[in-house]
């Protein structure tokens, strides 16, 4: 996995990759490939396809993200603050190695499910990173809009900005974003008592995809289980292969939708059963609601309410207005 | 006419019903939203307020984000029916006036024992300039939330700078919001202010301290009583909307009653 620059635009690059996965996977591309896709991308993760790369010391697209990402992360701060009153610090710079769940130092992981298939015992190999939702409440909820999602789809978090709070942690589903302590703007400003780091994860490799590379991981994979193109393309694609195996989609509806599909010959439910929820090890519940959800209601009555206003001031005035024209009216008359 | 005196009472009209509707509407759900804003920071659970009685809902971003979306529903209508009803009522007495900066200083000063206070309309000068600098922060707090709340429903997409700006703005203005709360706070409990602090409860005040304080409002009172009774028909109702501020009479020198020493003790107010 070179960073070497793939000219023009991810639709090239998507095509060859599809193309090799059909090929592997014995599916023939869709036609809607080749039409218009907008810029909107999502990814596809066929867990038909990935082995964990069981044949390697570690999966390619792990090693790949890692070796783009291995400078991130600028040097820690010695000693880290401790802030104050609640004195937690994340500091993973030690624990750089760690492979096996999210950390500030990892943002993909292979999650490795034992399970009982028709009778068959059957390994599935999970790939885990940021699903770059439609709606994250990670980034919209952001305090300083650190956290944002770009028009191609992919949610960001600008580290520059972050302050390390963590509710995007808290507000995520899967509770993706990682805290790194002792690095980022709140060193700055003050330390023990406002933030607590920088979070951390996966970017789908924004900065590469405006080059018009590949996510990393993506040009990686030997067996071309992840994929990404235009949205409309792959959510395509990955209602063809779910059709073909008859098999299952996750994150089409999750958390109210996300840009990353994952397909499975076995049910999400059968592999979220293997998924023991531990801190940077998330499970996967099919149809995890977007909690958000609860609070658009009010707030559309929010954006109604300049509109509340206005017609009832304008209504109380007419009537004091009119009520003065009587009075004048009537002044008029006892006086003439 | 919006004031009234009651001289049996001794007391005087100075907020009609639907002012201290206004008042308070922006007020409770001011702060309100001052307390779900901090909220919406991740304070709630490091600073241990979701162990606090009450407050246990704090640390739930959802919940304290549908308090501050339901406090702003009503700060946001209260403040554009406060625009658009005085707006088309003409009610001019708290925009600022030329000259009042130069005055706030004379009377701030007097509140230290420097020099005497010049006579007052309804408002002091430094009401009005607290208001409309109180009015603008208002006003950039509703925009830059209106935008971040449009982009929480329909366009968590929209374009960075946009967001970044209205997140700062809002930011910036929720500290701001903060000060000129504490300072409007301080200002009640000056002394000579505190006999307002009844008006915004009650909707009056006392009518000793009005002589002796606002004698250019109880001046441009009598002059508007006088008007009231029109003047034979013709072109009726359209100046009624200019009777709450008669620059003209301004120009007469109204000197202030100096019939009574005025019991210092009372409260304030401001809008
Ligand atoms: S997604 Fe590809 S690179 Fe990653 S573990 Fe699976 S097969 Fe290996
Ligand atoms: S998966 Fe979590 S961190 Fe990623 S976009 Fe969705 S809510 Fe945000
Ligand atoms: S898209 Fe990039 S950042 Fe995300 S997991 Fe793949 S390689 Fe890592």
């Amino acid at each position: 996995m070179k960073n070497e620059k793939t000219p023009e635009i991810s639709r090239r690059s998507f095509l060859k990759a599809a193309a090799g996965a059909a090929a592997l996977s014995g599916l023939t591309l869709p036609k809607a490939v080749h039409a218009g896709g907008g810029k909107q991308l999502a990814s596809l993760i066929d867990l038909s396809l990935c082995d964990g790369c069981s044949d390697r010391e570690a999966p390619a697209c792990v090693s790949a993200c890692r070796t783009i990402n291995k400078d991130t992360i600028p040097p820690i701060a010695e000693p880290i603050p401790v802030p104050w009153p609640r004195k937690t610090v994340e500091d993973w710079s030690r624990k750089r190695e760690v492979k096996n769940r999210l950390t500030p130092y990892n943002f993909i992981y292979v999650h490795q499910a034992e399970i009982d298939w028709n009778g068959q015992k059957k390994t599935v190999y999970v790939p885990r990173r940021c699903m770059h939702c439609d709606n994250p409440a990670c980034a919209t909820i952001c305090p300083f809009s650190a956290n944002h999602k770009q028009t191609n789809g992919a949610v960001v978090i600008d580290q520059d900005l972050c302050f390390g709070g963590a509710k995007c942690k808290t507000v995520c589903p899967w509770e993706i974003p990682q805290r790194q302590s002792g690095v980022g703007i709140y060193l700055h400003v003050l330390p023990t008592l406002m933030g607590n780091g920088v979070m951390y994860k996966c970017d789908l490799c924004n900065g590469r995809l405006g080059k018009g590379a590949l996510p990393g991981c993506v040009e990686a994979c030997p067996r071309k289980a992840i994929l990404i193109g235009p949205r409309a393309d792959i959510f395509a694609l990955a209602e063809e292969r779910a059709t073909q195996m008859k098999g299952y989609i996750y994150g089409k509806k999750e958390n109210g939708g996300t840009s990353t599909l994952y397909v499975s010959p076995v049910s999400f439910d059968l592999i979220n059963k293997t998924m023991r929820k531990k801190p940077g090890q998330p499970d996967m519940p099919t149809g995890v609601e977007r909690r958000m959800a609860g609070t658009d209601p009010l707030g559309k009555l929010v954006l109604a309410a300049p509109a509340l206003g206005i017609a009832a001031g304008a209504a109380g005035a007419f009537k004091w207005l009119s009520h003065r024209k009587a009075q004048m009216k009537e002044g008029g008359k006892d006086n003439g | 006419m919006a004031e009234k005196i009651r001289e049996e009472k001794g007391l005087i009209v100075r907020h009609r019903i639907v002012e201290l509707i206004e008042h308070w509407a922006i007020a409770l759900s001011g702060l309100l939203l001052l307390l779900s804003g901090f909220f919406q920071m991740p304070t709630a659970n490091r600073y241990y307020f979701t162990s606090l009685p009450g407050l246990s809902w704090s640390g739930d971003f959802f919940v304290s984000l549908n308090v501050h979306y339901a406090a702003s529903i009503l700060f946001i209508a209260a403040a554009l029916f406060h625009l658009t009803y005085h707006g088309m009522r003409g009610d001019m007495g708290m925009i600022p006036q030329k000259g009042d900066i130069k005055t706030s200083i004379t009377v701030i000063k007097s509140f230290f024992g420097k020099g005497e206070e010049p006579p007052f309309h309804k408002y002091l000068p430094e009401q009005r300039l607290a208001y409309a600098g109180m009015a603008f922060i208002i006003a950039m707090l509703i925009l830059s939330g209106l935008i971040k709340t449009f982009k929480n429903l329909y366009a968590p997409d929209m374009s960075l700078t946009v967001v970044l700006a209205a997140t700062w703005v809002h930011n910036i203005f929720f500290a701001l919001f903060v000060l000129a709360f504490l300072g409007h706070i301080a200002a009640i409990l000056l002394k000579p202010n505190r006999p307002m602090v009844r008006g915004i409860l009650t909707g009056s005040v006392r009518l000793d301290y009005a002589r002796h304080r606002h004698p250019l409002w109880l001046a441009e009172m009598e002059m508007e009583l006088a008007n009231e009774i029109p003047a034979p028909m013709e072109q009726a109702p359209a100046p009624a909307v200019l009777l709450e501020d008669p620059q003209p009479a301004e120009k007469v020198d109204v000197i202030p009653a100096p019939d009574q020493e005025t019991d210092p003790s009372g409260k304030k107010e401001q809008s």
